[in-house]
């Protein structure tokens, strides 16, 4: 076990290091010019050479690529050329929001798809198998910004229940909660139709094995048998697939927050991007890396917890 | 538990068919024939655990209650207390994330409501009963931790957790060495003995079944062809299927040589067992019997009781054909 998580966290390290690298690559390769975006297209040329200058846009790759890392290392990603603060006060002002949506988006898809999914087995061949099949079929066909699309014509316009868009901050609870509830909505659905075919599938390999007979046998009912007997031992590819499904949706938020005008950190990339941000992106794109790589770290440990025969082997 | 008529079919295919059995309270029985002969069926008619896509037809009583065509919720109060069941793979047939101990506090949690606690100690106790080694220790165990015998020991201890009347074990030692098959069929017997629990051994093993039960069945494509006591019908079988399967037994007698110096060969019945579908009308060996006449392709033959409760189900056996093919 100490082992694994020893060759788990080199991993983890590594995979980051590999992102940064890449990451910094990519926004030095871009078009555009730093300079030019914060000075505007009539500064003049001494200007903007003072300004990259002190940007320390003529070093080196290298040199740029270590005081970058070095800097991000403490904490200090540099300050926004569009927004004139530090990253880091960015980010900390809009990740809660990013970081509820994704894992209230997380919470419902798995609900929905355990629900669904292992109701589904249950009925395998019958009309409710093929209902929620068909249903997840549509879910999966559905983007999720036409989704929200419909939901705020839906919701917010014609029957007004809830607010079209917008954040009131988290000092209005009640609010906070209404505006994330459609975006929540619109992750989870699609989300969770592709978790509930899976979560059937892995459920109805489960029920046709010796131990779900062991359990009828012993005359639990059909909810105790499919609960505590089939759902645990479906749960590892259910589980890989919520890791993968983590990743899509903290990438998701970026387009619905884009639709229900949230201000979150999907946002706040979507507009450093248009302006040539250039430390506000590289710092949101490590930042989604280390999140999507954390939830791995995660789930792979998360393994090892719901079978005890991948304990003896790592 | 008694079944009488009872039959099952899969759209058209029938695998069984009016099989009448009675089971009196610490009865050994032993039911014997290939593969697809229907005897885990009947086994799975006992415990009202045939598949859904099955018609099961006949009358299936347990201490005088009827219960065939029960709906599910009905048999569920019976598995378990009644009637409790082991399998032939204890590789497969243990849920792999619970430890052992947890699998069998789990029954009598649920049907006896007994706290942790008291669950515990008496799954320890049953561990103590089913012989297996430092029972405090395999409570905490896996499944993947211990060996193939210690986990059809535990599956007995599952079995016997709320002490049913019948227990029925469907090929329990198949999977396992032979001398941990011996033990687990000496367990068996002394188990039904000390809680005069009935038990149905189905095997296709002979020599378990001699071993472990006192009356026996013969199956074969379905038909109940031969019964009657354990040690009679294997010392003189009188049908021709059991008389076949006698004989294609590898044993220390078939050994050797031939006096012309040709290693002998096993013997075998020619053929293999049709399918389901596709089963003879009459008798259901005919096609294969050595000793076929007249009436077998279309008539089925009916049981001819032999004497000391012996019975088989063979024309040549029957008064109306007497004298016939009588080698």
């Amino acid at each position: 076990m100490a082992y694994f998580l020893i060759r788990r966290t080199i991993g983890f390290v590594l995979t980051l290091l590999t992102v940064s690298v890449v990451v910094f690559a990519v926004m030095n390769i871009l078009p555009g010019d730093p300079a030019l975006t914060i000075l505007g297209i009539e500064a003049s040329e001494q200007a903007l050479e003072n300004l990259r200058r002190q940007l320390g846009l003529n070093d080196p790759v290298h040199i740029r690529y270590l005081n970058w890392i070095g800097a991000a290392l403490q904490g200090d990603f540099g300050t926004s050329h569009s927004f004139r603060v530090p990253v880091s006060e960015l980010i900390v002002e809009r990740l809660p929001l990013t970081v509820s949506l994704a894992i209230s988006g997380m919470v419902v898809t798995i609900i929905l798809a355990l629900v669904l999914g292992v109701g589904a087995a249950a009925n395998h061949g019958k009309p409710g198998d093929w209902g929620v099949m068909f249903l997840a079929q549509i879910g999966i066909a559905v983007p999720s910004f036409w989704l929200s699309i419909l939901l705020i014509l839906l919701f917010a316009v014609t029957l007004g229940w809830l607010p079209p868009g917008g954040f009131p901050g988290w000092s209005d609870p009640v609010g906070a909660v209404r505006a994330l509830i459609m975006p929540t909505a619109a992750l989870a659905l699609v989300q969770g139709a592709v978790l509930a075919r899976v979560t059937r599938s892995s459920a109805l390999e489960v029920m046709r094995l010796d131990y779900v007979r062991t359990a009828r046998a012993s005359g639990f009912s059909r909810q105790r048998v499919l609960w505590r007997h089939v759902l645990p031992n479906a749960l590892v590819p259910i589980v890989t697939i919520v890791g993968l499904q983590f990743a899509s949706l903290v990438t998701g938020t970026i387009v619905i927050e884009n639709v229900f005008s949230l201000p979150g950190l999907g946002r706040l990339i979507f507009q450093s991007i248009s302006n040539r941000d250039l430390p506000t992106v590289q710092a949101l794109v490590m930042l989604f890396a280390a999140i999507v790589v954390t939830v791995n770290f995660i789930v792979d440990v998360i393994y090892v917890f719901i079978d005890p025969r991948l304990k003896a082997r790592t | 538990m008694a079944l009488t008529q009872v039959s099952v079919a899969f759209s058209g295919a029938v695998a069984l068919r009016e099989a009448s059995v009675s089971i009196a309270p610490g009865a050994r029985l032993g039911i014997v024939g290939e593969s697809g002969c229907g005897k885990s069926m009947l086994g799975l008619c006992l415990m009202g655990m045939v598949p859904d896509a099955a018609q099961v037809t006949g009358s299936i009583r347990l201490n005088g209650q009827e219960l065939a065509g029960a709906p599910e919720r009905v048999w569920r109060r019976h598995r378990a207390r009644d009637v409790a069941m082991i399998f032939q793979e204890p590789m497969a047939a243990l849920n792999p994330l619970k430890r052992v101990g947890e699998t069998v506090m789990e029954p009598l949690m649920i049907h006896e409501g007994l706290s942790r606690p008291a669950a515990r100690a008496r799954a320890l106790a049953l561990f103590e009963e089913v012989g297996l080694p430092d029972p405090a220790a395999s409570l905490r165990q896996y499944p993947h931790e211990i060996s193939g015998g210690q986990r059809q020991r535990v599956l007995i201890a599952l079995a016997l957790a709320c002490d049913p009347g019948l227990l029925v074990a469907d090929e329990p030692t198949t999977a396992l060495d032979a001398n941990v098959a011996l033990r687990i069929i000496e367990l068996l017997v002394r188990l039904s003995k000390s809680r005069n629990m009935a038990l149905v051994f189905i095997s296709h093993d002979l020599a378990a079944v001699s071993r472990a039960t006192e009356q026996m069945l013969v199956m074969y494509g379905g038909d109940i062809v031969e019964r009657g006591p354990t040690a009679q019908v294997l010392a003189a079988p009188r049908h021709p299927y059991t008389q076949g399967l006698l004989g294609a037994r590898p044993g220390l007698e078939n050994r050797g040589r031939t006096p012309d110096g040709r290693r002998k060969r096993l013997v075998t019945i020619p053929g293999t067992v049709p399918p389901l579908f596709d089963l003879p009308q009459g008798c259901r060996f005919s096609g294969r019997c050595g000793q076929e006449f007249a009436p077998c392709a279309r008539h089925r033959p009916q049981p001819t009781a032999l004497g000391g409760g012996q019975e088989a189900a063979c024309h040549l056996l029957s008064p109306l054909h007497a004298g016939r093919g009588a080698a």
